[in-house]
């Protein structure tokens, strides 16, 4: 006598697999380790079964069977290499084969195609089809990230889906009957999402390909490093696809608790920033006010003259660009060897911080019942991966409630709510708390915040002390805060060292602050491209991009990263390497030979990043 | 080999010596005595050999001056060809890199233009080259390629005097086949 349980009992191929109840029989049969090739499955999408790629043979069921689409039952019986199975297979890829180009050798998905390879693998070796086969214009402009090949397309539906349930913009469709059924956008408008890049992503044809990496490379010419996207404070994992060390495109690396598989495409389509497309300048010192070029110990025995000069006087500001390593050893520089306490990495605005603004891990919005987003479109521009996690929780019977103020929130959030998430900018942190606090006395359950900060490091520049009033793990400074960075034009600053990382989080000074900027004694600015504050250095000091280096980064739920060098900039200096080579000539006697071992010394600073790093887990406050 | 199998009982294991230093001239075998006569055939037919073969016609040729036919088939240095208007071939599509052995091929591919049309479609090879030192005229290139746009031809004194020039540039490579291979291009081949 079966026991009733929420575990399901079944075979596959011979070959019995107990699953929980309601699994699809595709996902049992790769329990397994069988494969049923599939088109328009995909794991995040409800199935749809339009490909007819995977029908398999289920006992007592007359006709094959979709194993995308049908639930296991008890003692099912599932054969999926039978004859007839294999002769569907063929039949199906005949279909798909009949009107599609077969333009492999100038189609950028050749070699990572789902459809060259199940061809390969279950087609049948030629096509018996004479006639004509159906033309579309190749390669329609479809906005100006992506292109579509409408002869390419088999029809899976996968983008029209992901733009309905992944992204729940709606903007693909599907356009006429038939063997006319084309892929568009209303009107043929250009598409707007801002999520595009993962249409490219998820076709399993090369209908959908990206401009920017149109015929840049082959697959198998591409050398792959996990990193993490450059672009916001989200920590979005992605791969570095290079060729001839140059960036060929961003590609998204599957993190289920951060970015569930997906990337936006302000980040995606960033590497041109990055791109080290002709050298940038070699060190320079201002001489007879030219910029002059010379070595590297030349210009760092300059800037660490003109520091000194300046002592306690000098002011530093690090990009939240920067890696969690090089932020430590700026802090240093500053707070041990030139005894200053300004230090910032904000632009403007005095954004107060603490380490409850990651209480809301991503993956836990799902797990609420309710979330407000406070600033709605503001807080997604931010972060806009955090849209996708919130359409999903939606999906899912989460109530997400998008509202600018602070009262329409607390009146959105029902008495009754146990988990409530609230999400916010940092420039909206003190209506955030205000919220929390009044939605703590309201409701039964617990509330937590998530602050979106400014930079893919912005949470790391916090947690080390890259601001004038905490230290390293927001250690309180009493009496030996220095001043923001608002402030510094009339804090009497003689000196001020700019580390300006990430083209994408810049220094952006104001039209004041340019004046201010010439007024000063000394400006050393550490870049990776020339900027328009190399004008205003007298000491330039160029250092790598990210996909240059290597080293961790905490995203704004706290969560520490590792990226990884993709590309090999050896003739540059590491920017830690200027860093401790300015401070050394100070006398400070650093010994650093690898960004782990300055890690390996946060570590001891900072207890909490200790445990999270190995496990590019979230650095957990507790015990501070 | 191993120490033991050289060395048997301490005494190093030579070859035993045909003939013993001091066994002599061995006798002539049964039946076969020296003669003069023997002697004098034995010259004959030497000189008819030579002889022979001093007025038959060379089988050597005169190189550099003569050269010897090649076979249809065989394989010398790389030609990228053109359409009949004019239009390049190859599509850039890297198959051939992929295909190469050797690697010895970059294609750096880009995208035509109705400005600067290279070749029909949309793709072309902005860059191709291939490295003559490292080639071993395998072939696969042309096996590979979709469009029949690399060949290659008959020439195989690729000499040169630097290292450098053995780097084939697309100018190089779409210089015009020689007649013979176009005519048998034309003949055969695929359009
Ligand atoms: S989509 Fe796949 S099968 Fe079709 S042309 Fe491109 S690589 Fe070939
Ligand atoms: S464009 Fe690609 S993803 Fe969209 S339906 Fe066609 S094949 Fe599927
Ligand atoms: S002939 Fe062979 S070795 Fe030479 S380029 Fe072609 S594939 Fe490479
Ligand atoms: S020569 Fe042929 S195989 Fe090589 S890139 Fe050109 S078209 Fe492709």
């Amino acid at each position: 006598m079966a026991v009733a349980t929420d575990q399901v009992t079944l075979q596959v191929d011979g070959v019995s697999v107990t699953v929980p109840k309601g699994t699809l029989i595709l996902d049992a049969a790769k329990k397994l380790g069988i494969d049923i090739p599939i088109f328009c499955s995909h794991p995040k999408m409800e199935p749809v079964a339009v490909c007819r790629m995977c029908l398999i043979e289920v006992e007592k069921m007359p006709k094959l069977q979709p194993a995308c689409a049908i639930p296991v039952a008890e003692g099912m019986v599932v054969r999926t290499l039978t004859d007839k199975v294999k002769q569907y297979q063929q039949g199906v890829l005949e279909f798909l084969l009949i009107n599609h180009p077969l333009d492999c050798p100038i189609c950028d998905k050749g070699g990572e195609c789902p459809l060259q390879d199940q061809t390969f693998q279950y087609g049948p070796g030629a096509s018996r089809y004479d006639f004509q086969k159906a033309h579309f214009d190749k390669a329609v402009p479809l906005s100006d990230k992506i292109v579509l090949d409408r002869e390419r397309c088999i029809l899976c539906w996968r983008c029209t889906r992901f733009t309905e349930e992944i992204s729940g913009e709606r903007e693909l469709a599907l356009i006429k009957r038939g063997v006319h059924t084309i892929i568009g956008t209303f009107n043929d408008e250009p598409a707007q999402s801002v999520y595009q890049g993962n249409w490219t992503e998820i076709c399993p044809v090369g209908a959908l390909t990206s401009r920017q990496y149109r015929f840049i490379s082959r697959p198998w010419d591409l050398d792959r490093t996990p990193s993490v996207c450059p672009g916001c404070a989200m920590g979005c994992n992605i791969q570095i696809d290079s060729r001839h060390n140059k960036i060929g495109r961003f590609q998204s690396r599957e993190n289920l608790e951060v970015d569930d598989g997906w990337l936006c495409d302000q980040g995606r389509y960033s590497f041109p920033y990055f791109q080290r497309d002709q050298e940038f300048g070699s060190p320079s010192i201002r001489r007879d006010g030219q910029l002059a070029a010379v070595s590297y110990p030349e210009a760092v025995a300059e800037a660490a003259a003109r520091l000194q000069r300046a002592g306690s006087s000098a002011a530093g500001w690090a990009s939240p660009g920067a890696t969690n390593e090089e932020l430590f050893l700026f802090q240093r520089l500053f707070r041990e060897t030139l005894k200053s306490p300004h230090l910032d990495h904000r632009q403007q605005g005095i954004h107060e911080t603490d380490p409850e603004d990651i209480g809301l891990p991503i993956a836990d919005i799902e797990r609420c019942d309710h979330v407000v987003v406070l600033g709605g479109q503001e807080v997604i521009d931010a972060a806009p991966v955090l849209h996708l996690r919130l359409h999903k929780s939606q999906r899912h019977g989460v109530a997400v409630h998008r509202v600018d103020e602070v009262k329409a929130g607390l009146a959105a959030v029902p008495a009754e709510a146990t988990v409530v998430g609230v999400l916010a900018t940092a420039a909206r942190r003190a209506d955030a708390i205000t919220l929390q606090n009044q939605l703590v006395s309201k409701v039964k359950g617990s509330v937590r915040r998530l602050i979106v900060v400014r930079g893919p490091n912005g949470r790391g520049a916090k947690d080390l002390g890259i601001l004038p009033h905490l230290g390293p793990g927001y250690a309180v400074l009493n009496g030996r805060a220095g001043r923001p960075r608002a402030e510094w034009p009339k804090a009497g600053i003689r000196a001020l060292y700019i580390y300006d990382a990430s083209p994408l989080q810049e220094f952006g000074a104001t039209e004041a602050e340019l004046d201010w900027l010439r007024s000063l004694d000394t400006v050393i600015v550490q870049r990776f491209k020339p900027s328009v504050l190399d004008e205003y250095a007298h000491v330039v000091l160029p250092g790598r991009a990210f996909p240059e280096k290597d080293g961790t980064m905490t995203s704004m739920e706290g969560r520490v990263q590792r990226i990884a060098t993709g590309i090999d900039a050896a003739h540059v200096w590491d920017d830690w390497r200027i860093l401790q080579a300015v401070a050394n000539a100070m006398g400070a006697g650093w010994p650093y030979r690898t960004s782990e071992s300055i890690f390996a010394d946060l570590a001891k600073a900072v207890p909490a990043y200790a445990a999270a790093a190995p496990a590019q887990g979230r650095v957990l406050w507790g015990e501070r | 080999m191993s120490d033991e199998d050289r060395e048997v009982d301490g005494k190093p294991d030579q070859p035993t010596p045909l003939r013993g230093p001091d066994e002599g001239v061995p006798p002539h075998p049964e039946g076969k005595r020296p003669s003069v006569a023997a002697d004098i055939t034995a010259l004959a037919t030497g000189l008819k050999t030579t002889l022979g073969e001093f007025f038959s016609p060379a089988v050597t040729l005169e190189y550099p001056e003569d050269k010897s036919p090649r076979s249809e088939r065989y394989r010398g240095r790389h030609y990228l060809r053109r359409y009949e208007n004019g239009l390049e071939r190859c599509i850039g599509c890297e198959l051939c890199a992929a295909a190469c052995p050797v690697g010895c091929i970059l294609v750096i591919a880009a995208e035509n233009t109705d400005e600067n049309r290279v070749s029909p479609g949309e793709r072309y090879a902005k860059t191709y080259e291939i490295n003559m030192l490292r080639c071993i005229f395998c072939g696969y290139c042309e096996d590979a390629c979709p469009v029949q746009a690399i060949v290659l031809g008959p020439e195989y004194e690729l000499s040169d005097t630097s290292r450098e020039k053995f780097i084939y540039t697309k100018e190089k490579l779409l210089e015009p086949l020689p007649p013979d291979v176009q005519a048998r291009l034309d003949s055969k081949g695929p359009k």
